[in-house]
This record gives C-alpha cells, sequence and structure tokens, in this order.
C-alpha cells in the first residue's frame, strides 16, 4: 500500500539534486489521484522519493554493515558513514546488498545497487523498494 | 602500529609491461626512524585532494592505507617516465566520466606525456598498482582466506553468469570453490575496472570468464546474451580483446589483471612483471611471467 505521506515530506537526501526534489514536489499533490499500479508502471515516475529513512531502517543497515565489514560494535557509524570510507571494498559492498535483500525480502538493480555509497543511501532504497512491493 | 605500517608496506607491489624503463629509485636517505620518515614524507607527496581522501577514513588503519595507496600509484607512475626523473609530487591525477581515476597529463608541469594506464587495488594488508602502456588496465587483489558470509553458490547465482555458476558447482570441495569463486572475483572485476565505465556498465551477470582449455592459467571473456531467459539457449560471443594474468601475490593474496589487447598487438602475450616495492626504500623484482 502506497504509504508516501504527502503531508510530511521531510527529505534528508543529500544525494538528491534540487531538480529531483523540485519535480516530486510538484507531483506530490496529485500523487494520490494516482493508482498504486499504475504509478508502478511508469518508469519515468520511479523517481527515487527519498524520504528520509525510518530510524530502525537505518539502525538495520547499519547492524548489517558492522557485521560484513567485522566492525567493533562500538564502532560510531552514521547514517552518512561512507562504506568505502569504512573499508568495504567491491566484494563487500555486493555482500552487503545481498544481506539487505534477504533482511528486507527485496530485490535490488545493478544500477541502484551502484548508486548506494552511504548507509543512508541503502535505508533510503530499502524504504523505496520495499513500499513498491506489490501489496501482499 | 609502527610494526604494522611496516608489514603493510613490505606488501605492496607494482605490476608493469616490458617497454617501460625503470628508474633508478632517488638514493636513500639517512633517516633516524624509517617509520616516521615513510609517514611523513607520503603526506609530503599528497595534494591536497589526496589528504582530505585520507582524512575521511574512518580509523587509523584504513587512513595509512589510503596514504600508502596514494603514495604507492604516485611514485610508481612517477617512475615510468622516460627521460627524466619525475618528482611524484608533480603528479595530477582526474577521473574519466565514469569516475575512474586516471593521469591528468595536462596539467602536470614537467611531464612528458606518456600513454600510460594505472589501476589500483587494496586489502587490509596490500596494495597493488598495475601500470601499463596505451592500454587500459585494471587491477584487483583479494585475501586468498577471506572469508564469504553468504553461502557461495547463492551468492554466484546472485551476480555472476550462469556458466560461471555451473563452473563452481562442479567443485565439491567447499574450500576449493571459495577460493574458485574469489579467483573468479578477482578477473571480473579487474575486467569492469579495466572497462572503466563503471560496474552498472557490464554487470557480473552479463559475461562469462572461463579458463582457456589447454592452458593452466589463460583465460578468456564472453558476453552472454541478455535476451534469452533460457540459460541453455545463451548465446555467448567470445572474444580475444581482453587479457587476463591471474596471480598470487605473497602467498596471501589472489590477484588479477585485466588489460585491453592493442590493436597494434593483436595475439601477443601479455607480459606481466610483479615487483614488491617499499617506496623510495626498496624494490624487489618477484617474478616475469607470460601470459597468453
Amino acid at each position: 500500500m502506497a504509504s508516501l505521506s504527502a503531508t510530511s515530506l521531510s527529505f534528508k537526501a543529500p544525494s538528491i539534486q534540487s531538480t529531483r526534489i523540485s519535480q516530486v514536489l510538484r507531483k506530490a499533490s496529485t500523487f494520490q489521484s494516482i493508482s498504486f499500479g499504475r504509478f508502478q508502471s511508469s518508469k519515468s515516475l520511479r523517481l527515487q522519493i527519498s524520504c528520509a529513512a525510518k530510524p530502525e531502517t537505518v539502525q538495520k543497515v547499519s547492524d548489517i554493515v558492522k557485521e560484513q565489514l567485522a566492525l567493533s560494535a562500538d564502532t560510531a557509524l552514521t547514517a552518512e558513514s561512507k562504506f568505502s570510507a569504512l573499508g568495504a571494498d567491491s566484494l563487500d559492498t555486493v555482500e552487503i546488498v545481498m544481506a539487505l535483500e534477504e533482511k528486507f525480502n527485496i530485490s535490488v538493480e545493478e544500477a541502484d545497487a551502484q548508486n548506494i555509497t552511504t548507509i543512508q543511501e541503502a535505508a533510503d532504497l530499502i524504504e523505496d523498494l520495499v513500499q513498491k512491493k506489490p501489496a501482499a | 602500529m609502527r610494526i604494522s605500517v611496516m608489514s603493510q608496506m613490505q606488501r605492496s607491489f607494482s605490476i608493469d609491461l616490458p617497454s617501460l624503463i625503470p628508474l633508478q629509485l632517488p638514493s636513500r636517505r639517512h633517516v633516524p626512524h624509517p617509520t616516521f620518515w615513510l609517514i611523513g614524507f607520503e603526506a609530503y607527496l599528497l595534494s591536497q585532494t589526496e589528504k582530505d581522501g585520507v582524512d575521511q577514513m574512518r580509523g587509523d588503519e584504513l587512513k595509512k592505507n589510503a596514504l600508502l595507496a596514494r603514495t604507492l600509484v604516485r611514485t610508481t607512475v612517477a617512475r615510468y617516465q622516460t627521460n627524466k626523473e619525475v618528482d611524484p609530487r608533480s603528479l595530477m591525477f582526474k577521473k574519466n566520466v565514469y569516475g575512474k581515476p586516471e593521469v591528468d597529463w595536462q596539467n602536470c608541469k614537467n611531464c612528458n606525456h606518456q600513454p600510460l594506464h594505472f589501476n589500483i587495488s587494496h586489502t587490509d594488508s596490500l596494495i597493488a598498482c598495475g601500470v601499463t602502456v596505451h592500454v587500459p588496465v585494471g587491477i584487483d587483489v583479494e585475501d586468498k582466506e577471506r572469508k564469504i558470509k553468504h553461502d557461495v553458490l547463492a551468492f554466484a547465482k546472485r551476480f555472476y553468469s550462469a556458466d560461471e555458476v555451473n563452473f563452481l558447482a562442479t567443485i565439491p570441495d567447499p574450500e576449493a570453490q571459495r577460493k574458485e569463486f574469489i579467483k573468479l572475483w578477482t578477473l571480473k572485476e579487474a575486467y569492469v575496472k579495466a572497462l572503466g565505465k563503471g560496474f552498472s556498465a557490464a554487470p557480473f551477470n552479463t559475461f562469462t570468464i572461463q579458463s582457456i582449455p589447454g592452458t593452466e592459467e589463460g583465460y578468456s571473456l564472453c558476453k552472454t546474451s541478455e535476451v534469452t531467459a533460457d540459460p541453455l539457449e545463451e548465446t555467448k560471443k567470445c572474444n580475444g580483446e581482453w587479457k587476463f594474468a591471474p596471480l598470487e601475490l605473497a602467498d596471501s593474496h589472489y590477484a588479477a589483471v585485466c588489460i585491453e589487447d592493442d590493436q597494434a598487438n593483436e595475439g601477443a602475450p601479455m607480459r606481466v612483471i610483479v615487483r614488491k616495492t617499499i617506496p623510495f626504500v626498496e624494490d624487489q623484482l618477484i617474478s616475469e611471467r607470460i601470459f597468453l
């Protein structure tokens, strides 16, 4: 069920350029009149509507990253932590993506996987994909 | 901490092709404590951008690694200037449109423009820099003992091509299977890095790297057709445009080098020279081999 609440668009998306945000804002007012099915099928509307992911999502991503990179439990990770700055190489990143797919039961496309460089971006993408899944 | 710096230093390699003439390294300077000198000198070599990059790394080990990596790139590329010695500090770098780092010859003062290409890869304990002339190069290194958190076959099914999955599935021993998985990873990663267009330009499941029958270390690249859903009907286009050299370094790492076959050199074997290097301190030839 599409749960984008048009009233509380708290964008915390450093990676999103301002043009995207303005496009989303324009569409937000008409969003509720678009059926979920139609929205999904239109690739051009599949903008990364990345509202700030829920804190619990960010936490789950952090836990997976800590485990994959074997960071100590008290390593301070922020949502903005970059995988590469934490010592992740390409194999680590792919393992993280796979762990996220399993944890959240989603499927990440290559192009999207490449664009994930921080914990926040991963969490945002996860929520985006979870939201788009057909209603159970 | 000092000891670990030195051991990291001892594990850095440079890999290059025969037409490059290595220059004499600058003479060793007398310093009371080599570790301090090396760290100070390395920072001295780096540009502000590189230093910022080092600072971004979380934790001392990672910072040191980043510092060593940039030092290795600068000193290695600087060595392969013909005609005169180039100060590694004067090299400038830029990224291609896809983000692949390359030397910016135009903005380098006192450089001769050389058709040099480089690529770098590192793990916790080893940094490798590969340099070639005329042709793009990609290099990847992985710790042999690296544990894969997921089931190897499940991982391969998700990311590798069908043929590669089949190959891995025929290996009965899980440990041997894990090792082959890693070797294949380095080969595939080296190709994507040589291509220089980012991971999404060549998703891992769109190409197969397989050993050439009858050779021990020859590998070839085949592109798989994405259109057919039926893996049995997968059409493959194999070409000799990309050459691979799988290596083992320091008994601890698998590495792969991939170069694009120069039109002029078409079909000619690739000669890979491996050196073990501590920038400004030591240089040791490890091996020189031909890969078909």
